[in-house]
């Protein structure tokens, strides 16, 4: 006969893995609802329309360049935060939240209102246009993820002992030749999974793009912004095929992370 | 020589204050003191790890508080010994080289030296998350010193071993020094490993520089009483100087209701009558007298008779806890197994103890 304590532990097992199953079959249910509106018939006109591939390809091509963007300032700074003391450290480290927890619009509305200023108008007069334009939606993407890439590639350094770059350096090695040389190839994995959740991210970008870029057909339509159009339309066939397509995309991305993280660290 | 020249740093509460530090050439120097004693601080301002507030580092002359570390010459290995995991053994060894773009081959007689002397030949092409704690150990040293280093920092590296293999790598890293003459710093709070490695041992408590010396001075004569205590010296009694004997060279000093001479070279600093100090004897110093036997003359001035109150097997020695008559004072003593046997003695038992004037040793306590 089983103890009680043990019975309860395994109840408390079972209620863990139900939750867990539960929530799996809840986004099931939701991809299955959009499955009995899909038409078959539909599926490979909507998604060789011009309209849609060029949804797919602003969104590849913005979520990329964004995502490129915010690596090239979040791993520096998400160093700086992981490494180094400097004044004004936490204070950093909560705003790099903000964009987390900051509804997308009221991010977009943010950018938005810059630009209506006088450094902002200066910089759309001189540099360059990003109201309404392809910058625009980089900008938005980037403001986006930027926070989100600063922390998870700080909780991949905080993994690193720092003392593999002290001996390092010791040996020989400059501060670049020992961060290239050690840290980053023992964080590589997990920068890598901290770019493709973030291109991810940027890819499903809908807020904060539709409010500074706007919904411009062949111009800033990215692919949410092509299912919020669809759906406004009242086009359900082909707000369907759009977000399978989005979330095919996205479950390749967090396969591919799922992949990354799996190998093991030395073969 | 390696010199840390009136080091000023803090880190939190923390403070270390007007510290020197001196190192001589191809000496193995170990720096000991307890734990949060700020070894490990002194250690990485030495590399450049940490910024301190003032001091200087000199090296052979030449100032490197102001270099980047990879410009210091300085070698170290870490306590948890941070061997890269994403290099085989080999590549670990040669990073200090290529980095210092001073490879030059396989043929290198140093290199070459080296694995042949800590036994790596065989594990080379292997990544260190296979090997052992000992592999990894030598593995370590190795990579530190191929490099040829001015200076060896060793940041309390034997901590995790088991005792056999530390004592292995203990070994180890005396026939190193011995074949290379580098010189060395070596982090510890062990007692034993200090003893074992150390040439010239510098004690720090409490971020202070206590005493630094030749082995057997340090450990012998600790010249304060915060040296005698970390040294875990027991029979420390309080004690006032009395007068001086210049002709004698001795120091007389009060203590359990008498008057005690001790030669003067056994008392550390510049002493005044009437002063508060310390006085010790080493518990194996206290000879327990045979009833049946007639005392030496020498031995006749300093006779405690009392009780034995506790024995304790030590496994190497006896531990005798033993009570003077009539003193509120307990004396330690640490006998032979042989001599224990011999003795005969009992716990309760009623003896008689001496002790050589050459014994007594005087601590001053400001």
């Amino acid at each position: 006969m089983r103890k009680k304590g043990e019975e309860r532990y395994i109840n408390f097992e079972k209620t863990a893995i139900f939750a867990a199953l539960a929530l799996f079959l809840f986004y099931v249910v939701l991809i299955m609802a959009l499955l009995t509106f899909f038409e078959e018939k539909g599926f490979l006109e909507v998604l060789l329309s011009p309209d849609t591939l060029f949804s797919i390809r602003l969104s590849l091509m913005t979520a990329t360049l964004a995502m490129l963007l915010a690596v090239a300032v979040a791993l520096p700074a998400a160093y700086a935060l992981s490494r180094l003391n400097f004044p004004g450290k936490k204070l950093v480290d909560t705003f790099l939240e903000l964009p987390m927890i900051m509804s997308p619009v009221a991010l977009g509305a943010a950018l938005l209102i810059f630009f209506n200023t006088k450094v902002g108008n200066i910089i759309q007069e001189k540099g360059i246009l990003f109201v309404f334009e392809f910058p625009g939606i980089i900008l938005a993407q980037f403001a986006t993820i930027a926070g989100l890439a600063t922390r998870l590639m700080k909780t991949t350094l905080d993994e690193i002992s720092p003392r593999y770059e002290a001996v390092a350096r010791s040996l020989g090695a400059s501060a670049w030749g020992a961060f290239l040389g050690v840290t980053f190839p023992l964080a590589f994995r997990g920068l890598l999974s901290a770019m493709i959740l973030c291109w991810a991210k940027a890819v499903g970008e809908f807020g904060a793009t539709v409010t500074l870029a706007g919904t411009m057909a062949f111009k800033t339509e990215t692919m949410p912004v092509a299912i919020f159009m669809a759906l406004a339309s009242a086009d359900i066939p082909k707000t369907t095929i759009l977000i399978l397509i989005l979330t095919g995309i996205g479950l390749a991305a967090l396969y591919a992370v799922r992949l990354v993280e799996k190998r093991p660290q030395i073969v | 020589m390696i010199e840390v020249q009136d080091l000023a740093l803090a880190a939190g509460k923390f403070r270390i204050d007007h510290l020197h530090l001196s190192l001589p050439e191809e000496a193995f120097n170990i720096l000991l003191g307890p734990t949060g004693s700020g070894k490990t601080l002194i250690l990485e301002s030495i590399i450049g790890l940490r910024k301190f507030q003032r001091g200087r580092i000199v090296i052979d002359g030449q100032e490197v508080q102001n270099l980047p570390p990879e410009k210091r010459g300085i070698s170290y290995v870490p306590q948890d010994l941070a061997l890269f995991p994403h290099l085989t053994v080999e590549e670990n060894l040669l990073y200090g080289l290529r980095a210092k773009k001073k490879f030059r081959g396989n043929s290198d007689p140093h290199l070459n030296h080296l694995i042949t002397a800590l036994k790596i030949e065989n594990l080379l092409s292997r990544y260190p998350q296979g090997l052992s704690g000992g592999e990894k150990q030598r593995v370590a040293l190795g990579r530190a010193l191929a490099p040829s280093p001015r200076l060896l920092l060793l940041d309390e590296p034997l901590t995790a071993l088991d005792p056999a293999m530390k004592s292995e790598i203990q070994q180890l890293l005396i026939s190193l020094h011995r074949s290379l003459s580098f010189t060395a710093l070596h982090v510890t709070h062990d007692l034993d490993e200090a003893y074992l490695l150390g040439e010239r041992i510098h004690v720090l408590i409490d971020g202070k520089l206590e005493q630094s010396g030749r082995r057997e001075e340090v450990f012998l004569h600790p010249q304060t009483i915060a040296v005698a205590r970390f040294l875990g010296l027991r029979n420390l009694f309080s004690a006032r100087v009395l007068r001086f004997d210049e002709g004698e060279r001795s120091v007389s000093a009060w203590v359990w209701d008498r008057e005690v001479i001790i030669p003067s070279d056994h008392a550390a600093g510049h002493l005044t009558v009437g002063e508060e100090v310390i006085l010790y004897l080493r518990p194996e110093e206290v000879m327990i007298l045979r009833p049946d036997k007639p005392v030496r003359e020498s031995l006749r001035r300093n006779i405690l008779a009392g009780k034995i109150e506790t024995i304790l097997d030590r496994g190497n020695h006896r531990w005798v806890l033993f009570r003077p008559a009539g003193l509120e004072v307990y004396l330690e003593i640490n006998l032979p197994n042989y001599v224990f046997r011999n003795l005969d003695l009992k716990e309760g038992q009623e003896i008689r103890v001496a002790m050589r004037r050459e014994s007594f040793w005087i601590i001053p306590t400001k």
